[in-house]
């Protein structure tokens, strides 16, 4: 065991000194993700001028006691305009194109919620906005999330025969809110558009560079080093650690030096859950690692390697939400961007980043990176091979 | 002279096809042993099998008295292999490369550099160890394959066609570090195209052809068998023995 991680930590240390001093490489990886996240934030914010005024949020809300005021207040403490309407008013609103849409509310909501049956939020949207669709249903999904926990505490104490009268639930409505709505899209503008192209551009190109190793391990595999290391001793596990700890190396590399850049220089906002960003990435990282040693061994040669990773990477960007936020996409190209761990890691990062998920909102995100990397690994261990076809 | 090599009915096919067809042999310690044969007739093959790098799928080989199926790592702690392809890491020095390679045979940090420093004198690269190997020549890309090869300093080393494409100083330097090898106590398996090559290094010689060894001796008995040794050439005896008809 012990010589099988010498051997791996020897390898991927010869290939991370390979990795350095390869400017192109290192021009790729690190300086091209920079350069396309800066052009295409300039493009986004000379279509979408700061306005100057603190986000609008409509909500039409009935019933204006209890659990909704308190989301409400929630909204404004956080830097929202929380614009309050009746329903037949947001309606007529949303028909003017005052609006793009807003979170409907019900008058039993609130009760709901604190003796447990179902409670609705619903999103009301014109569908000319998506980006305030994508918003609003953020915002919405975070509130129900947040109301979920009220209620299975409702229920809980229902499922231990402790039936709250009346006045124990007009003494819970006293206490102080349970629900504490944390949105940080305060200041000036809605939204700092870096924040959603530097984590698209990031996510691409980490899997790009992951994608274009295979083919260095195809080369290693033509000029035949590989078998040279298995005649001196190595074992194919070993190599097979090695090649994912580089890959996965690089891609550390990369999510280091971007994210780094991202907050020093361009003032990125990683959200609430800045340890979420992190977590979300090196998963991304995992994943991409293991895709890239998987595409070395279902190819024979380094020009197909290289022509697949190029068409994978391209392909998968644009799904994956990369090149613009999937929140925006029409749902079709979303449902299919959900075949692709970028679509998982972008979703995670416009959440905690633009619309101020918290940690636990994004772990399905995190969880599925982990089957992505699993079935990648999985299929790389079974195939690997250390000769060139014969 | 003591048997190092033993192979016993060797065979090995691909898609049905034989590659190897149950071939037996023996190298001698201490001799350069010349495994001569046209394109496609199972010298790589045979070289795999014997290096452990691909398992036979009948027969045995014992190198040092240890099986290559049984007693792999034993037989990897003896050998070293230069594959006919440049099987090294071109972004890297060759000195650089020697080292890795070095540390992945089991040698510290300072026994690699030791060794490698020693490697680079041997193959005439001792002057320009730390430049990367892209810039070499090809000749000297291929003394730097030879010498990865003689890092964990091999009782029984592989060379598959070590000087294609080089000029002939470069040859001639691997002549001469393969012959010092054999002097020095190495036991050498050496195979080429180069019929003059042959007769000049090797103490014995092998002629494979379609899978099998058609012939073995030395370079003065495979010409007795075609004419008289002093005025026939060893690529007569190849050509005698393997036919003029094209391969590939």
């Amino acid at each position: 065991m012990t010589l099988l991680i010498r051997h791996a930590l020897l390898l991927a240390a010869k290939d991370m000194r390979i990795f350095w001093r390869d400017r192109f490489s290192l021009t790729f990886a690190l300086i091209f993700p920079l350069v396309f996240a800066g052009a295409f934030t300039l493009a986004w914010e000379e279509e979408d001028e700061p306005t100057g005024a603190a986000p609008r949020l409509t909500v039409a809300a009935a019933d204006q006691q209890g659990l909704p005021e308190d989301l409400v207040t929630a909204l404004t403490d956080a830097g929202w305009t929380a614009d309050e309407r009746s329903f037949e008013g947001a309606l007529d609103a949303l028909g003017q194109g005052d609006i793009g849409g807003f979170l409907l509310l019900p008058a039993d909501f609130g009760t709901a919620v604190t003796t447990g049956s179902e409670a609705r939020i619903r999103v009301v949207v014109s569908g000319k906005d998506p980006t305030e669709a994508a918003m609003l249903e953020s915002v919405a999904r975070t509130l129900a999330g947040r109301s979920e926990t009220v209620m299975l505490a409702v229920r809980g104490a229902g499922a231990l025969a402790v039936v709250p009268d009346a006045e124990q639930l007009s003494a819970v409505s006293q206490l102080p809110p349970l629900v504490s709505l944390e949105v940080r899209r305060t200041g000036e503008r809605r939204y700092n558009p870096i924040d959603f192209t530097l984590p698209g551009y990031l996510t691409m190109f980490v899997f790009f560079v992951a994608a274009l190793g295979a083919g260095s391990i195809v080369l290693e595999r033509e000029t035949r080093t590989l078998e040279r290391l298995v005649s001196n001793g190595v074992r194919a596990p070993s190599i097979l650690a090695g090649k994912f700890l580089v890959a996965t190396g690089r891609s550390l590399t990369q999510l280091a030096v971007l994210w780094t850049v991202g907050v020093f220089a361009l003032s990125i906002d990683l959200g609430a859950s800045p340890g979420a960003v992190v977590i979300v990435s090196l998963l991304f990282a995992l994943a991409s690692a293991a895709f890239g040693i998987m595409l070395a061994t279902m190819v024979d040669t380094m020009r197909s390697a290289s022509s697949i990773a190029m068409l994978a990477s391209l392909t998968l960007a644009p799904l994956g939400g990369c090149w613009w936020p999937l929140f925006i996409a029409p749902d079709w190209l979303q449902a299919l961007g959900r075949l692709t761990p970028h679509a998982w890691a972008n979703d995670a990062f416009n959440r905690l980043m633009v619309f101020g998920a918290s940690a636990s909102d994004v772990v399905p995100n995190m969880l599925t990176l982990v089957a992505f990397a699993i079935v990648f690994g999985a299929i790389a261990l079974v195939r690997f091979r250390l000769s060139p076809p014969t | 002279m003591d048997t190092y090599l033993q192979a016993e009915a060797l065979a090995k096919r691909f898609d049905g096809v034989a590659a190897v067809d149950g071939i037996s042999f023996v190298i001698r310690t201490k001799e350069i042993f010349g495994l001569l044969g046209p394109n496609g007739a199972g010298k790589t093959t045979t070289i795999r099998m014997l290096s452990t790098i691909l398992a036979p799928d009948a027969g045995d080989v014992r190198i040092g008295g240890h099986s290559v199926i049984h007693e792999r790592d034993e037989v990897r702690k003896r050998i070293g292999v230069c594959p006919q392809e440049l099987a090294l890491y071109p972004e890297l020095s060759a000195f650089d490369n020697l080292v890795f390679f070095g540390r992945m045979t089991g040698l510290s940090g300072r026994a690699a550099k030791a060794r490698a420093r020693a490697v680079l004198a041997e193959v005439g690269l001792e002057d320009r160890g730390g430049e990367t190997v892209k810039k070499y020549s090809g000749g000297m890309k291929r003394r730097v394959n030879i010498a990865i090869a003689l890092m964990n300093r091999p009782e029984l080393l592989f060379l598959d066609e070590p000087t294609v494409g080089i000029d002939p100083q470069s040859r001639n330097k691997i002549f001469e570090t393969v012959l010092g090898l054999r002097d020095e106590g190495t036991t050498v398996l050496y195979t080429t195209h180069y019929m003059e090559e042959a007769d000049r290094l090797c103490d014995r010689i092998g002629i494979m052809d379609r899978g099998r060894i058609i012939a073995v001796g030395t370079p003065a008995e495979l010409k007795r068998q075609v004419g008289d040794p002093a005025r026939t050439t060893l690529e007569e005896v190849f050509l005698r023995l393997t036919g003029r008809k094209l391969r590939d």
